[in-house]
């Protein structure tokens, strides 16, 4: 009788080769490195005192503000718009009371620019003879105080018809070019708090532009043509660092015919005037502030009228204040201490294995490769994002405190909340920034298997297009800020900039070509491509 | 002493990557440096300085560089062979003399062929883009003193760079752990010097950080005005350099390998 030899089983269970397992052992690895856990907490602890470290070294000597010995005249055409923002009120206004509801009506016929005037020797030949911006118009404002609330239908020779509202807000209407031969035909009407702006080729088909509140509006209100002519300001930065910029003030010229009122304006007469401080512009060169920069102040407009047509000349601008400089985002430069700390461990991560011959051991316990890099990148991904959002946090409140400590104080800087949209994005930004940037090195890693290799080359490809930002002309240094990863620094701006607004943007100060989100996805772009290859050839390559 | 030259000569002659990363560092600073000098233009009058213009490239070339300075040493301890070195030849200074030496010809080699093209590039591309004798500029050339300097100064830099890499990697052994040290240190600091807001951290930082310091060896042009002199600003870095290969050379002799 044969004996029955029950064959050898072992106690243990079958181990699971799931996803959740990959992803435990490789949160196991990270965790247990105790020279990673340091140096990502010294990230955390990077991002969150460089920047305030960098704070303190922010002076603004107001009423001047200088960034790179360069400054830029901040108070004497800034006033306080309606939401506690930083406007710029100035413009000519031909003007009467207007109580309570009632319309006016124009036909524009000519709006034109006289160009930069006088002194031109600081401006580069192309300067415009009409500035794409320049506005006239209909103006219903609460008062002629600058900053007051209003609402305007007006055209632009760049930009069609437009109705604005509060300095902030910009709806556009038909794209049409005024004309002698084609005249253009507004409408705002006032009833109660509610604006309405009306456009027409002819004066009798009209379409709607847009529809506004003006809560708190008062009884009466001024009301009347206006025209109004942006600065003309240029400024491009050269080989070496360094920018050559100028700002000059232009005028121009709008004809009004076919004037109608309706409703109850008292005074019945006409008033013209400049509203808004005349502005002493200042050539940006670094030597020389206000008058004695050698640029023509602003001139003062005038109108006059011959029959039903009113001639009317204006300078200045109704539009929201954009500053050059922005200290915030420069503290968080701050940043790229824990950045590069982070590209290190990233590329570790994955280098050590090859260097201590475990990544063998890892891929026989886990024979799909995607998967390990798909682990690996969620778990330096994550660490790196909590270590960024606690550090970016940190950075921002006490970062800011200190600024406005130093005087960058509102209406033209913000004391943004950390739960402002500016202060999420910002922090949020700055976290996800870190997570894209240790994916890169993580990828860059499995890439090239040597360390020093990966992390040069990640360091080569989000912290040198910085470097390079500031020294190399406008147009390399604008293509290195859309194309690399370095895009999505613009995560960490505060400045706020509007459509309507012309401003300069160039690296030098600081400002980026592509939107935030923007900037960030061509990052992510980056990432996704050097994980693909990564993981093309962990799949390919022996181990 | 001279079989110390020959043993890291071979070490570093066979090792898998220095032929790539000398080639990479090559191509790297001549490739940019051109790139540079054909999109830079002078549309009417400028100032820029096309010497410095030329030589742009040393900026990207010298991360190879100290990648290659640092692998130099810190495979040697990622390998184990370091004990090997060390057993055949104890006394550490003259080791460590002996592989500065070595890496520091080759760098000297690879930087003058990078430079050399550099210069070449920028002499006959920045004519075509503006920079002529109408807008008050001569094609570059060697016979001229400041651009001699500051390309001879450009391939000591190089030079200098891998040295403080090397002393950076003696004393941390890491590879990662060097690199990020060295090149943190070379590239952070052109950021913020060039954004942060006070005018006397400026100052600092472009007198006193490796890179900024060390470049201002390129300047031919308002040299009044910079805030360090040239050979002032390399001092800066081979200050830097000295630092680093000293606290690697102490704690060389003082570790256990």
């Amino acid at each position: 009788m044969a004996a029955t030899i029950t064959p050898y089983r072992s106690g243990q269970q079958a181990g699971h080769d799931g996803f959740a397992q990959v992803l435990r052992a490789e949160w196991t690895k990270f965790r247990t490195m105790r020279s990673w856990v340091i140096v990502m907490l010294a990230a955390a602890a990077a991002t969150a005192l460089a920047p305030i470290a960098l704070a303190g070294t922010a002076k603004s000597n107001d009423p001047m503000t200088c960034v790179h010995g360069q400054c830029q005249v901040e108070s004497s055409n800034v006033a306080t718009g309606p939401d506690g923002e930083a406007v710029t009120d100035s413009f000519y206004f031909v003007h009467q009371p207007l109580a309570g509801n009632g319309s006016l009506t124009v036909a524009i016929s000519s709006l034109r620019g006289s160009g930069p005037p006088l002194r031109k020797r600081h401006l580069p030949p192309w300067a415009p003879q009409t500035q794409p911006w320049a506005k006239a118009g209909i103006l219903v404002k609460a008062g002629t105080t600058p900053g007051s609330p209003y609402a305007a239908i007006l055209v632009t020779p760049g930009h069609g018809v437009r109705m604005q509202y509060d300095f902030t807000h910009d709806i556009a209407g038909p794209a049409a070019q005024v004309s002698a031969a084609s005249p253009r035909w507004l409408r705002l009407t006032r009833a109660g708090d509610t604006l309405t702006g009306y456009s027409s080729a002819d004066g009798r088909h009209w379409t709607k532009v847009g529809t506004v509140d003006l809560a708190g509006l008062p009884a009466t209100v001024q009301a009347g043509l206006f025209v109004a002519s942006p600065d003309y300001a240029v400024d491009t930065q050269s080989f070496g660092g360094g920018d050559q910029g100028a700002s000059t003030p232009t005028q121009a010229t709008a004809m009004f015919g076919s004037v109608t009122r309706r409703g109850d304006w008292p005074a019945g007469a006409w008033a013209g005037g400049h509203v808004g401080p005349l502005e002493v512009p200042l050539k940006v060169d670094g030597h020389c502030g206000g008058s004695s920069c050698g640029n023509t102040p602003q001139q003062p407009g005038r109108f006059t009228r011959s029959g039903g047509t009113f001639t009317v000349t204006g300078s200045g601008d109704i539009a929201p204040f954009v500053p050059i400089v922005d200290p915030l985002q420069v503290t968080l430069y701050g940043t790229l201490f824990g950045a590069i700390a982070i590209i290190a461990l990233g590329a570790v991560y994955i280098t050590g294995e090859y260097r201590r011959g475990l990544i063998r051991t890892t891929l026989a316990a886990s024979p799909r490769r995607a998967r390990v890099l798909a682990a690996k990148a969620i778990v330096i991904g994550s660490v790196s994002f909590v270590a960024g959002l606690a550090g970016a946090a940190v950075a921002f409140v006490f970062a800011q405190r200190k600024l406005t400590a130093l005087g960058w104080t509102p209406p033209v800087w913000h004391d943004w909340a950390l739960t402002s949209q500016i202060g999420v994005r910002v922090v949020l930004g700055t976290a996800a920034l870190l997570a894209m940037t240790a994916l890169l090195a993580l990828a860059a890693g499995g890439i090239l298997r040597r360390s020093a290799g990966a992390i040069a080359a990640v360091i080569g490809l989000v912290v040198v297009p910085l470097v390079l930002a500031v020294i190399l002309p406008t147009a390399p240094a604008t293509w290195l800020l859309r194309y690399t990863p370095a895009a999505a620094f613009s995560l960490q701006t505060s400045t706020l900039r509007y459509s309507q607004v012309n401003t300069a943007c160039i690296p030098y100060h600081g400002c980026y070509p592509l939107a935030p989100w923007t900037g960030f996805a061509v990052m992510c772009a980056w990432v996704v491509l050097a994980l693909g290859v990564a993981g093309y050839l962990l799949h390919r390559r022996d181990a | 002493m001279r079989h110390a030259l020959h043993a890291e000569w071979t070490k570093l002659r066979t090792a898998p990557g220095t032929a790539s990363l000398l080639a990479a560092s090559i191509v790297l600073t001549a490739g940019a440096s051109a790139l540079a000098a054909a999109i830079v233009k002078c549309p009417g009058s400028c100032t820029a300085d096309t010497t410095k213009l030329s030589l742009t490239g040393v900026m990207l070339g010298q991360a190879t560089v100290a990648t290659l300075a640092v692998l130099a040493m810190s495979s040697e301890y990622g390998t184990g062979m370091i004990r090997v070195t060390l057993a055949a030849m104890p006394r550490r200074p003259a080791l460590l003399a002996a592989k500065a030496a070595v890496l520091t010809g080759v760098v000297l080699a690879a930087g003058a062929i990078a430079v050399g093209t550099s210069l070449l590039a920028g002499r006959f591309l920045e004519p075509g883009n503006g920079f002529t004798a109408r807008h008050g500029f001569t094609p570059l050339s060697l016979a001229d003193g400041p651009t001699l300097r500051a390309a001879a100064g450009s391939v000591l830099y190089l030079a200098l760079i891998a040295l403080f890499s090397l002393g950076a990697a003696t004393a941390l052994r890491d590879s990662a752990a060097a690199i990020t040290v060295v090149l943190g240190l070379l590239y952070i600091f052109p950021v913020l010097g060039d954004v942060v807001l006070n005018p006397a951290w400026q100052h600092r930082i472009a007198r006193w950080a490796p890179m900024n310091a060390g470049l201002a060896i390129q300047a031919t042009r308002n040299l009044g005005t910079l805030p360090i002199g040239p050979w002032a600003g390399l001092g800066v870095l081979a200050a830097w350099a000295a630092v680093a290969m000293l606290a690697g050379g102490v704690l060389l002799r003082l570790r256990d390998a």
